[in-house]
């Protein structure tokens, strides 16, 4: 038989058997055996693992003091050397939620397994995604059997290096990584079986469940277009006439940069698209569609814009998978502020 | 509408001095059917040639594979509107199907020659390309077909559908007179009333936003494939080829239309676990947000003043008609009609959604795994004794090397199973 895993437990002041809110400022310290909630969890364990050392820490402590409560965090992580880092669980709650999250992704930071559970509304479930392995559990402590039951038995997988099985079969919430998977019966009869429950109030589980994207920040204004210098991108699969970049029409691994510096306008005869997602003809009659250059021209002379970036930037926008399409954006957007530009305008087709 | 569906099941093809049918040897007079191909001036040549599952034989280019479908009573002809066939209101009367085969039409006339939109599908009769792709266990009666190469790109492209079709009138008319050993009959009879009315949105590319044309060759609605607003169909009008026609892939061809498992379940538990109402037939891409929005916002109301309580959506595409198609299940949703989703996946890279726009009201998301071959890993094919149609391939993202077809190729880009076919998914870690 395995020996007994050594499990570090994570709990705020709460679950911790120090105080209510009016203890959350305290900081972090280490119990050598478990407490409060982690007399339940070493039950649950069953022998098959031992809570070797329990740490607390005040959920303000934690939210308003991170980066102190993290280096505690990590120098007892580092003296125990547990093989699993058990968080929380800490259901609704918004600030433990957080800190959970936070004390998982520091232990894997230092190579030990980890795992938290929380209610999915958590903040801490969305920032805790998707590396941090969750078990979804009610909103109150109500729930604690059987949360602690579903993240032992998860644990107990982590702790001794066995890959955890699909999202749906293994009671986790699912981390977006997606795998080709047989199940075993047609799709189309799944999606009437799906139809069925969800028209009689039935419970089913979605095969694609949902995540939300994530939220990019705009940029503050510029404030003074008539000294901005203004860069043009575009998506539309501009290309030099006769594609000599030998550029792909889809699913493009590389932009091009290509100086117009002494470029009025771009012309069909120098210049034409190559993408799969559109009717190109259109722009190569008139490559101005899918980067204005004229117009910005005319801006420049009137003085509305301080000046027309020299470079710009190409590629097809069209089934490229999103991770390349982030690299490909970071590294034009670290281009252009590297250059100096202070305004992009981005052609999308 | 009630229609009754005669099947022939087809076990054998033979070439033979006639075309006829008995106990599922299928014989078809070659000459004549070439004879009749050829009656459109527009065809320069057309050679028939029989694959088998478990074949040595790779077949492409394939435009399209058409189940030999004929009207033997009722009005209107099968697969209406396309190649200039009578656009009477079909679904009425009786239709016979042979089946187990396809005639499949195999010509190197692409799609239009705008943008990047090429036929890129093959068919393997045996390894595992075959495995993937359920048309490989058909019978193929590969009608190779090539038109006058100074026509247009649509004239050719009516051309050649049209000789497949023509090959399909002459091969089904062979049961015309004959009592099918298995009929089934379609109607959407009255039913409790307290079973839950279902709704099927399926939707369907249109070529125009990437062909510039409103005409161009695809799937079709009795033969049009311009970007129209929403349609009712009759699931009768479906099965007598009111929809019908390929598009990229091997699940979108006109067989894979006509066999659609989705819609003939819809159809045969209708009574029993819910009242059928029939088909929106719904056009994707569309260009602007406007356009998109509003056909989704169009599509749900006219599907819950059909008075749908549920709704299945399908789709055929890929990549910007995402946005119509799940802006359509948040607008039913948001009426009140649940709504399943059954689709195929983009890459996952990175945790990134495999949805390009998910929405939170797509709450009930059947998988059919990930529609690029390339993330399916399915590996270099290899290669085959026999190839029926082309003898080289274009390959490569630029498309600048020419391969021998019947060699080791790369699979074509895409697999995606529209309709459900078959029982793989993604599953989430």
């Amino acid at each position: 038989m395995d020996s007994p895993l050594r499990v570090a437990h994570y709990v705020n002041q709460f679950f911790g058997g120090i105080g209510g809110e009016d203890a959350a400022n305290v900081g972090v310290s280490l119990e050598s055996e478990p407490v409060g909630a982690g007399r339940a969890l070493q039950q649950a364990l069953d022998g098959a693992g031992s809570v070797v050392g329990t740490l607390v820490c005040g959920d303000n402590y934690f939210n308003e003091r991170e980066a102190e409560a993290v280096a505690a965090i990590k120098g007892h992580l580092e003296a125990l050397k547990p093989d699993i880092l058990v968080a929380g669980p800490a259901f609704g709650s918004g600030r433990y939620g957080l800190a959970c999250a936070e004390v998982c992704k520091t232990a894997q930071a230092l190579g030990i397994k980890a795992i938290s559970g929380m209610h999915p509304d958590n903040p801490g479930a969305l920032s805790g995604w998707p590396d941090v392995v969750m078990v979804p559990t009610g909103e109150t402590s109500a729930d604690m059997p059987q949360a602690l039951a579903a993240m032992v038995r998860l644990a107990g997988k982590l702790g001794r290096g066995e890959a955890l099985g699909p999202a749906e079969t293994d009671g986790y919430m699912p981390r977006g990584v997606r795998r080709v998977h047989d199940r075993q019966r047609p799709g189309y009869q799944r999606a009437l079986d799906m139809l069925l429950a969800k028209l009689k109030d039935q419970p089913f589980v979605t095969e694609v469940p949902i995540h939300a994207p994530e939220k990019v920040e705009p940029a503050v204004p510029v404030t003074d277009l008539s000294r901005a210098t203004i860069a043009m991108v575009t998506t539309g699969g501009l290309v030099r006439k006769g594609n000599p970049d030998k550029q792909v029409a889809a699913n493009a691994s590389r932009y091009y940069r290509h100086s117009v510096a002494e470029l009025q306008s771009l012309s069909g005869a120098d210049w034409e698209a190559y993408h799969a997602g559109y009717f190109n003809h259109i722009v190569n009659s008139n490559p101005n569609y899918i980067l204005p250059l004229n117009f910005l021209r005319d801006l420049e002379a009137d003085g509305q814009i301080g000046g027309v970036f020299s470079s710009i930037y190409a590629l097809p926008g069209v089934a490229t998978p999103v991770a390349m399409s982030c690299d490909l954006g970071r590294s034009i957007a670290q281009d252009l502020v590297n250059s100096g530009v202070d305004g992009c305008l981005l052609v999308a087709t | 509408m009630r229609l009754e569906m005669g099947t022939f099941p087809v076990e054998r093809i033979t070439f033979g001095p006639e075309t006829c049918y008995a106990d599922g040897h299928l014989q078809v007079d070659k000459d004549a059917v070439a004879e009749a191909v050829h009656a459109d001036p527009r065809i320069a040549s057309v050679d028939l040639e029989v694959a088998y599952p478990g074949e040595s034989a790779r077949i492409w280019p394939v435009r399209d594979v058409i189940e030999p479908r004929i009207k033997v009573e009722g009005p209107g002809v099968i697969y209406p509107g396309t190649a200039g066939r009578a656009i009477t209101t079909v679904g009425e009367g009786r239709t016979h199907r042979l089946s187990g085969m396809g005639i499949t039409e195999v010509s190197s006339v692409n799609w239009h020659d705008a943008g990047g939109d090429f036929v890129e599908v093959y068919l393997d009769m045996s390894g595992p390309w075959s495995d993937l792709i359920p048309l490989s266990q058909l019978i193929h009666l590969c009608a190779v077909v090539e038109p006058d190469p100074g026509l247009g790109n649509e004239a050719q492209n009516d051309a050649v559908h049209k000789a497949a079709l023509v090959v399909n009138d002459q091969v089904a008319a062979a049961t015309r007179h004959l009592t099918p050993p298995q009929q089934e009959v379609f109607e959407l009879r009255e039913v409790d009333p307290g079973l839950p009315k279902v709704i099927y949105i399926w939707c369907v590319h249109s070529p125009q936003a990437m062909s510039g044309s409103p005409t161009a060759f695809c799937t079709t609605t009795y033969g049009l494939t311009q970007l129209t607003p929403p349609w009712f169909l009759h699931p009768n009008e479906i099965l007598d080829g009111a929809l019908t026609g390929p598009y990229r892939t091997a699940f979108a061809m006109s067989w894979t239309v006509a066999n659609n498992p989705m819609l003939l379940d819809l159809y045969r538990r209708h009574g029993v676990d819910w009242n059928f109402l029939g088909v929106i037939a719904l056009r994707t891409e569309w260009t602007t947000q406007h356009e998109k929005q509003l056909m989704a916002n169009q599509t749900a109301k006219l599907a819950k003043f059909l008075g749908a309580q549920g709704a299945m959506v399908t789709w055929d595409a890929g990549g910007n008609e995402f946005i119509e198609v799940v802006r359509t299940i948040q607008a039913c949703e948001q009426l009140g009609i649940k709504t399943v989703f059954l689709t195929s996946e983009d890459d996952a890279t990175e945790a990134a959604p495999t949805m390009l726009e998910p929405l939170p009201e797509a709450n009930a998301i059947v998988s059919t795994s990930f529609f690029k071959t390339r993330t399916l890993e399915v590996p270099d094919l290899p290669p085959v004794d026999r190839v029926i149609g082309l003898q080289h391939k274009d390959i490569g993202p630029l498309r600048d090397q020419r391969v021998p077809a019947a060699g080791q190729l790369p699979p074509p880009p895409r697999h995606d199973d529209h309709y459900g076919f078959t029982t793989m998914s993604c599953i989430e870690y």
